[in-house]
């Protein structure tokens, strides 16, 4: 019997580098990128149980499942970092409209709790929910608690939330400092799950578990599934999972001619929602990056079949997704008929927006799979796409499906992206790499990078609905809202003439914006005893050799 | 005319787990406090048990927990017991065991004793005596932060012994090079091995230090230590007694203060063959 690809039976979670292969850092094409990535190899090695994202592809032998296969990436003697697991916690499980997240940690690790605060707000407005404030509690742990541990402030904690906020459920989330000092977050939750009658979760997210935030989605993900979910249940024939953040409801006309209703989880979820997820008849995802872990754990250990798809972006990725939603609640034979009608009915406009927008070029900087997504739906509405900044790049999903690859499907579809870059928010990486496309606009969804572009007279689509541009109809609003977008660039261009841009005039002369990696030694140099590129090995975008033009342009 | 001002040396033992750190600080102390010396000893361990022998037993609260029960808020006199001779003596005790962080601890208490102003003018010296396997950052606190500038490392001719003080002259090394903590010496706590006196000579040289001095076995010590006594006050004129005179006297004297050159795995090896704690590896040949 093949392993299970999700172990629900310990409360932790394995991070992304180890279950997925997941990097940070890379620079190149996206072919090169999805030849590198080998998902179709890893893919296999999952849905047969045997991977943990490795690849047993390239080995070519029988011995080569056991061995491991990491897809290479460029190893950065600097980097700036915006956030981590923790932080995506509290903005998941933080987001809960009847639960609790006790943040088992110093108070600083709470301080984007007031910028997340605004986020849930916002969401819960866009559908048309009662606004209420962010859930979270801190133990607001102190020198002392480091030393001599902190269980029974936790503890304390755990009941003042329960008794002043009532809620169905109280997770508890690890930080950096309690995980050092070893808190014993299963006992004490257990312990007090016994004492106060309502599931109460632990869930292992301190920041130096992963390299990349994204582990924190699967670490509050693996809780709800673990300890929120009917274990004995009911299934609802009619009703999909959607597993995503705050967008506007627009999943459900898109998804009503199926006769399906949508079950959002888990940002602005209810108990009683997240309750019910393993009564669903599938689950999806806006985007793979965010939801390839619910949607296997509860394939694997309840039976809800997850969309074999890539994202519903784009023209492709929404007919496609939409055949697959169709097949999986047997309403295939429906489907052609929709997908034509849809196709037609948006047609004139989106002639009349290609018209407008062609010739434009645009960039698109947001996390993993939902830039392939963005990607796909700007180069639909005509637009030129050169250029792109992932924040990590996961080789393969959790459930291995071929169909998922979301890179591979959008330089199948709609063509290469010359200038392909994973580079976690790195500002100092963003200037540079900006100008190598130079772009008419970009897409962005994270904090900080659009002052960026501005200082560069770019301007930015900030894409903070992240369900704005979904199905058909998301491709017409993104494309008439581009023309607003556009419609600024003058106003980007004056902005351009009063900025600055804080870098030395030698760092904004680098075409390689990896190049700290390729040359460390640079690091050593006097600051004006320049580099020539005689003593320069030239590497390639995964450390192999390749000659780069920019590094030999870099005298 | 100018008094000169005492200049506080602050001095921190280390050493394998088990090796006699506590009974060796103790009977060195009350050597130096024998002769004059204002002493303080500060034990870091959370066993708390660094200033049994001053003491007459473990007669004081440990730092940790008086700030657990007490908070901040407390005066000196609480955590601070005189001892032999008027050396000062302060645990600062540990958390529960497996919970918490001990090593934190260290740095805590450290830290309190300080701002309730426990490091007088009038000190001539401050031991720590920390515990034997430093396992984490907290337990190198005493070197680390600038608070002990000369280290003794307490050994024998035992073969772990050894390995931990090889270890040990490692981290002192990292710290060497970015402050003033510099290597005092090797002192040997006689397991009565066989060329121990030669073995420990070799092992100091190479770490490029002294072997400060060879304490030889006598059972004194630990008949004084089951009366919770030091051996220079149990049996002031006793043999073992004047060992630790001569001790303190040569540590109160040293003034050889190195960065040390810790060995290679296989160097280290190489000496304990050459002494024979080792069997060379022709001797496996079947």
């Amino acid at each position: 019997m093949a392993k299970k690809r999700i172990n629900l039976k310990i409360s932790s979670v394995d991070n992304r580098e180890m279950r997925l292969g997941t990097i940070t850092s890379w620079d190149g094409s996206a072919s090169e990128l999805v030849e590198a990535s080998r998902y179709e190899a890893r893919g296999r090695k999952k849905t047969a149980g045997k991977g943990r994202g490795d690849c047993s592809g390239c080995q070519g032998s029988d011995s080569g499942e056991r061995k491991v296969c990491r897809l290479q990436e460029l190893k950065m003697p600097f980097n700036q970092q915006t956030m981590c697991s923790h932080a995506i916690v509290a903005c998941q499980l933080g987001n809960l409209t009847d639960c609790i997240l006790v943040e088992h940690s110093p108070i600083g690790c709470s301080a984007s709790n007031p910028r997340f605060n605004q986020g849930f707000k916002i969401g819960l407005a866009r559908r048309g929910k009662p606004i209420q404030s962010l859930q979270v509690c801190s133990t607001n742990l102190k020198e002392n608690d480091m030393v001599f541990g902190a269980s029974d402030r936790l503890r304390q904690t755990i009941r003042d939330a329960h008794e002043r906020f009532t809620p169905k459920a109280i997770f508890v989330s690890m930080s950096c400092s309690t995980a050092i000092i070893g808190e014993d977050l299963d006992s004490v939750t257990a312990e007090m799950e016994a004492e106060i009658k309502i599931p109460v979760v632990p869930v292992y997210c301190e920041g130096f578990r992963s390299k990349h935030w994204s582990t924190g989605f699967d670490a509050s993900q693996h809780g709800v599934v673990r300890q929120i979910v009917n274990k004995k249940p009911k299934k609802q024939n009619d009703l999909i999972n959607i597993v995503n953040l705050w967008g506007t409801d627009y999943f459900t006309p898109m998804l009503k001619p199926l006769g399906l209703r949508v079950n959002y989880l888990i940002d602005m979820a209810s108990f009683d929602e997240m309750r019910q997820a393993s009564e669903a008849a599938a689950t999806a995802a806006f985007c793979h990056t965010l939801g390839s872990y619910m949607a296997t754990a509860l394939e694997e250990h309840y039976g809800v079949p997850q969309i074999d798809a890539p994202q519903p972006f784009g023209l492709a990725g929404t007919d496609d997704w939409l055949r697959a939603v169709a097949k999986t609640v047997g309403k295939g034979d429906m489907i052609e008929e929709h997908i034509e009608s849809e196709h037609r009915r948006i047609a004139p406009k989106l002639a009349e927006l290609r018209k407008k927008l062609s010739g434009v070029k645009g960039f698109v900087s947001t996390g993993s799979s939902y830039a392939h997504a963005m990607i796909s739906v700007i180069r639909d509405l005509g637009v030129t796409v050169d250029g792109s900044i992932v924040f990590h790049h996961d080789p393969v999903y959790d459930a291995g499906h071929e169909n998922q690859d979301t890179l591979g499907h959008l330089v199948k579809h709609t063509g290469e992206v010359k200038n392909f870059t994973v580079s976690q928010t790195q500002p100092f990486q963003f200037i540079g790499l900006l100008r190598r496309v130079n772009p008419d606009f970009i897409i962005i969804r994270h904090n900080g990078l659009a002052p960026l572009a501005a200082r560069l007279g770019i301007p930015s689509f900030p894409m903070g609905d992240e369900h704005f541009p979904l199905g058909y109809d998301g491709l017409i609003r993104t494309g008439e809202a581009l023309l607003g977008i556009m419609a600024k660039k003058k106003f980007g261009e004056v902005l351009k003439r009063h900025a600055e841009i804080p870098y030395t005039d030698w760092w904004l002369s680098q075409e390689d914006q990896f190049i700290l990696a390729r040359h460390p030694e640079i690091l050593d140099e006097e600051p004006d005893a320049g580099v020539t590129t005689e003593n320069l090995v030239e590497l390639g975008a995964d450390g192999s050799s390749k000659i780069s033009e920019a590094n030999l342009r870099y005298a | 005319m100018y008094l000169m001002a005492k200049k506080l040396r602050q001095i921190a033992i280390y050493g394998k787990g088990g090796i006699g750190k506590s009974t060796t600080t103790q009977n060195l102390t009350a050597g130096l406090a024998e002769s004059g010396k204002k002493v303080m000893v500060v034990g870091c361990d959370p066993k708390a048990d660094s200033t049994r022998l001053l003491l007459g037993g473990l007669a004081q609260r440990t730092v940790l927990d008086t700030l657990r029960d007490q908070g901040e808020d407390i005066s000196l006199d609480l955590i601070m017991k005189d001892g032999y001779k008027n050396t000062k003596c302060v645990e600062s005790g540990g958390p529960e065991p497996g919970v918490g962080c001990a090593g934190r601890g260290i740095i805590t208490a450290i830290g309190l004793l300080e701002r309730l102003g426990a490091y007088t003018k009038n000190l001539d010296y401050v031991f720590y005596d920390v515990l034997g396997d430093v396992v984490c950052g907290g337990f190198a606190m005493p070197i680390r932060e600038g608070k002990a500038k000369e280290i003794y490392i307490v050994a024998s001719g035992e073969m772990m012994a050894l390995y931990a003080a090889n270890n040990i002259a490692r981290g002192i090394e990292r710290y060497a090079t970015q402050g003033e903590v510099r290597l005092g010496g090797i002192i040997c706590n006689s397991r009565n091995v066989d060329r121990e006196n030669d073995l420990l000579r070799a092992f100091a040289k190479e770490l490029g230090t002294d072997l400060t001095y060879f304490i030889p076995r006598d059972n004194i010590v630990q008949r004084a230590e089951i009366r919770k006594k030091t051996v220079i006050e149990y049996k002031p004129d006793a043999q073992q007694a004047d060992e630790y005179r001569a001790l303190a006297k040569k540590i109160a004297e040293n003034k050889k203060f190195v960065i040390p050159k810790p060995m290679t795995q296989e160097r280290l090896e190489e000496i304990l063959t050459e002494f024979g704690l080792m069997e060379s590896s022709d001797e496996y040949a079947i």
